[in-house]
């Protein structure tokens, strides 16, 4: 790389159209195949050889459906001009691009209103209002931004809802990420942001890679903040319940959050990985209370009790047990570690007996998905690769990476597939953020990916086989719209695999699709099982395979 | 590669031999001879006292440093051979054998970065000594001068491709650079060279076993112990491939005969905690967790493995102060690549 002393990077035409082209059809040989389709758009975030700490840490994107016409719709945060943390050129835009449904992205940035202010990091979709058209909330450095959908054109109304507010005792906060998660289950999204360190550019330490060579320093040289929760109020603003709840008491470096009701006691439960410190497990008690149980759970480290440089996370049920599991991203000598969920609030730590951490151990990666890529019943892990640091300073150090899917053999076993899997297409780069949903329903989930100052990747799956699908369209009445926290049991083939409605993916991302079931060579679910957020729970008998089903939650009984 | 003493003078015969007279006192070049007449003979401490007696008298007698450093060298005397070598140096920088021995000194003392300097310039007048150049390219291994210890090892691989030693040292050079697996390749050169050195199947192991080739170490650990049936290491490191393998029983034996030779294996005694908690046998794996902890209580991993045990085990005060040190070391401890390592903070 050779990058000069100021931002760089050209800026792409606004209003630009990208046409997909599948070129070679499925791909017979891996059981999970992607082929590169381009989107018109490129992360900068304002590199430097100065190398301040965010530089490195943009690239949330989202999928979601802006308009409301069934297509999933791509979302990009981009960064700004450091160390004023302005969007002062057009190359900083946020940029969402619409849909068709036909193989045709369109910028629809200016259009919608969401070309930004600041400098963004992540991004959480959510219908916090539950009038039916998903909103986001971009999670920045130095500002946050909650912005309405009014019907396919948004309203920044941070300050009206509350979310303005610098830090009382921290400052303006590093936001890198966020997730809208019902709380306390009175069917309203409430807002869990998560914050990265304390960050000040005329302060900010320098680190030599070599001599007169900087690159980006270690977490230890910046001070850990605190995690926020929002409650809503329902009347469209928000009130600060971190310190209240417990989540205040635990300063950190968050690098992501994973939702999930991982004792299924009915409440949802947040993982937070932080960057080279112990990760947090925030086990909700009711009552707007959190206990953090890491250390307890057996999360809190990887198995060695050593600190790992926690990135990105997902938690989903990858051994069909009914219990949702936990990945997350390091860097490379640290492996990516899993956390089986094992009942009753406990984790065993499954990397090495996964075959992980002989697959991670050379590799440094951001954003794990978990998602069945191959619809064969057993979910897989799509990890976007990358260095945190930007110079290759030791040998074998690999800098720019290839994404790479975890193929998980049946019972949580993976293999890696990067070339197999047509994931070397692109060149290698330090990507980012991911976010995974069916863009040209085939039936087939597909990811986008960022890239530090690279071109964004849009990897649409093409992988061979005919296992059948299913998809669900989840909608909240007692419980709030978007159902999440609703957790699905499938049965289909004599087999039963579950999941649950999360919008929160990876490192800084969101995937508002619906929830997506492999069901192998079942044509049918015989039997789907939905217990909603309000408690309440529904049935499905003999649905048919490879479609698209909309759930709308029954009345209480 | 050591030569003879330098005859500057001829020997004397000593008047008190011959017991005419009382002695007259002897001057430098008397001395000077006299040493290397005791040094001829082995008898370095007295060799040294007539070179300091001389050096005394007259400092700049002709070689009377590098004989003096030379009988310093014989004696092991290291530190002592190289402070004179570095007069004799000064006194004649162009002297390929003081510069030559100076280097050698200094790699006796373990002052690795000084040998190699010095060792460079000799071998600038003489790169086809094959014997020089490789304690050129160890002394570059040992003061971490990485690029140039692989170049000096391939340079001597160049001239006897066999040379086990060689590929082993080069393999170590390339483990250090974090270049594990052209490492691995040269201890695998090693293996199958004819005549094999002690621990280089264990090295070949130990490198499989950092890249989680479980299996291959497993062999290469089993090889090792063929040879060596009291290798606790490789007992050790066999049975944590064979934990991490799901070969329990196996793990077990290796694990407990590797502890019955040294109880201070800090990894024996986690593994076997490790194989005992998983079998449900807490008080056993507490004790193992605990002699892990007394060994090497800087590492957090018996820390956070104790701290889960006596956790399930509802012991929660105890747990917390086992994940109050883990914490603490966690955050102490060496970090990751690159600036997650290195990081200097220009302040």
């Amino acid at each position: 790389m050779n990058f000069s002393h100021k931002c760089m990077g050209p800026a792409l035409a606004a209003g630009m159209a990208v046409a997909w082209t599948i070129a070679s059809g499925q791909n017979a040989s891996a059981p999970i195949h992607f082929t590169y389709a381009p989107i018109g758009f490129r992360l900068d975030s304002c590199e430097s050889l100065r190398r301040h700490a965010p530089e490195t840490m943009a690239g949330g994107v989202a999928l979601f459906d802006y308009n409301g016409d069934g297509y999933l719709d791509v979302f990009f945060a981009n960064g700004a001009d450091i160390p004023s943390l302005k969007k002062n050129s057009p190359k900083y835009s946020n940029r969402l691009f619409e849909n068709d449904g036909k193989g045709h992205f369109t910028d629809v940035t200016a259009k919608a209103g969401l070309a930004g202010t600041g400098f963004d990091n992540g991004v959480g979709v959510g219908d916090y209002d539950n009038d039916g058209r998903e909103d986001i909330f971009v999670a920045g450095l130095h500002g946050n931004h909650l912005f309405h959908n009014d019907g396919g054109t948004f309203s920044d109304v941070t300050v009206k809802a509350g979310l303005a507010a610098p830090d009382p005792q921290y400052g303006p906060l590093w936001s890198v990420g966020a997730a809208w998660v019902d709380v306390n289950n009175d069917g309203l999204l409430d807002l869990f942001v998560v914050n990265y360190m304390a960050w000040d550019p005329d302060t900010e330490p320098k680190c030599e890679a070599s001599p007169g060579k900087l690159d980006y320093c270690h977490p230890k040289f910046y001070k850990p903040t605190p995690n926020q929760l929002f409650l809503n109020n329902g009347d469209g603003t928000f009130r600060d319940v971190s310190a209240e709840s417990g989540i205040r008491a635990h300063p950190g470096k968050g690098m992501g959050i994973a939702l999930a009701d991982f004792d299924l006691d009915g409440l949802m439960d947040f993982f937070v990985p932080n960057d080279k410190m112990t990760n947090f497990l925030f086990r909700n008690k009711g009552g707007l209370r959190f206990e953090e149980i890491a250390f307890k759970a057996g999360v809190a480290l990887g198995e060695d009790g050593r600190f790992i440089s926690g990135m990105g996370v997902d938690s989903r049920d990858l051994d069909n047990d009914g219990l949702p599991d936990i990945t997350l991203a390091a860097l490379d000598g640290e492996t990516f570690p899993l956390f089986r969920n094992i009942g009753k609030g406990g984790f065993d730590d499954i990397t090495r007996s996964s075959g992980l951490a002989k697959l991670t151990m050379p590799m440094a990666g951001y954003s794990p998905t978990i998602a069945d890529f191959d619809n064969d019943g057993w979910k897989d892990i799509f990890v976007t690769r990358g260095h945190v640091q930007a110079l290759a300073t030791a040998a074998k150090v690999e800098i720019d990476q290839p994404n790479t899917v975890f193929h998980n053999l049946g019972g949580a076993r993976f293999q890696a597939l990067t070339a197999e899997a047509g994931l070397t297409a692109q060149p290698p780069a330090r990507h980012r953020g991911s976010a995974v949903g069916d863009l040209n329903g085939d039936g087939r989930l597909d990811v986008v990916t960022t890239a530090l100052s690279a071109a964004a990747e849009v990897w649409l799956n093409d992988s061979a086989g005919r296992s059948h699908w299913l998809e669900l369209k989840l909608e909240g009445t007692v419980s709030n719209r978007d159902s999440i926290g609703a957790r699905i049991k499938v049965t289909a083939g004599g087999t039963v695999q579950y999941d649950h409605v999360s919008f929160a993916a990876g490192y800084a991302s969101s995937s508002a699709a619906p929830v997506h079931f492999g069901l192998g060579p079942a044509e049918s679910a015989s039997l789907i099982e939905i217990r909603w957020p309000s408690g309440i729970l529904q049935e499905l008998k003999n649905v048919a395979a490879d479609q698209l089903i909309r759930v709308k939650e029954p009345a209480r009984k | 590669m050591v030569k003879g003493y330098i005859c500057v003078l001829p020997l004397l015969l000593i008047s008190c031999q011959l017991g005419a007279s009382p002695p007259a006192p002897l001057d430098a070049a008397a001395h000077a001879a006299l040493g290397t007449a005791l040094a001829r003979e082995g008898k370095y401490d007295p060799a040294i006292q007539q070179y300091k007696a001389a050096i005394h008298l007259n400092s700049h007698l002709p070689a009377i440093y590098l004989n003096l450093g030379l009988a310093y060298f014989k004696s092991k005397r290291f530190p002592d051979a190289a402070a004179a070598f570095e007069e004799a140096v000064r006194a004649d920088e162009g002297n390929f054998q003081a510069r030559t021995l100076l280097g050698m000194s200094y790699y006796g003392c373990a002052r690795y970065a000084l040998a190699a300097k010095n060792l460079k310039t000799a071998s600038d007048r003489q790169p086809e000594n094959e014997e020089l150049r490789y304690t050129l390219a160890q002394s570059y291994l040992w003061s971490e001068q990485y690029p140039e210890a692989i170049a000096e090892f391939r340079f001597l691989l160049t001239r006897n491709p066999d040379s086990a030693p060689a590929h082993v040292l080069l393999g170590e050079v390339l483990d250090a650079s974090n270049q594990v697996e052209a490492a691995t390749a040269e201890f695998e050169a090693a293996a199958r060279a004819p005549s094999v050195p002690p621990e280089t199947h264990f090295g070949l192991g130990y490198l499989y076993w950092k890249q989680q080739r479980l299996s291959d170490a497993g062999r290469e650990f089993e090889a090792e112990l063929a040879n060596q049936p009291q290798h606790a290491l490789a007992l050790t490191y066999l049975g944590d491939a064979e934990m991490r393998t799901d070969r329990q029983k196996a793990a077990d034996v290796h694990l407990r005969r590797a502890l019955a030779l040294d109880q201070n294996i800090w990894l024996a005694q986690l593994d076997l905690g490790i194989l005992l908690a998983a079998g449900g046998d807490s008080e056993q794996a507490t004790r193992h967790f605990r002699d892990a902890i007394r060994i090497d209580p800087a590492k957090p991993d018996a820390h956070y493995r104790l701290g889960r045990l006596l956790n399930s085990q509802g012991r929660e005060r105890e747990a917390q102060e086992e994940f109050e040190a883990v914490k603490k070391l966690a955050a102490e401890e060496p970090q990751a690549p690159l600036l997650r390592v290195t990081g200097r903070p220009r302040q």
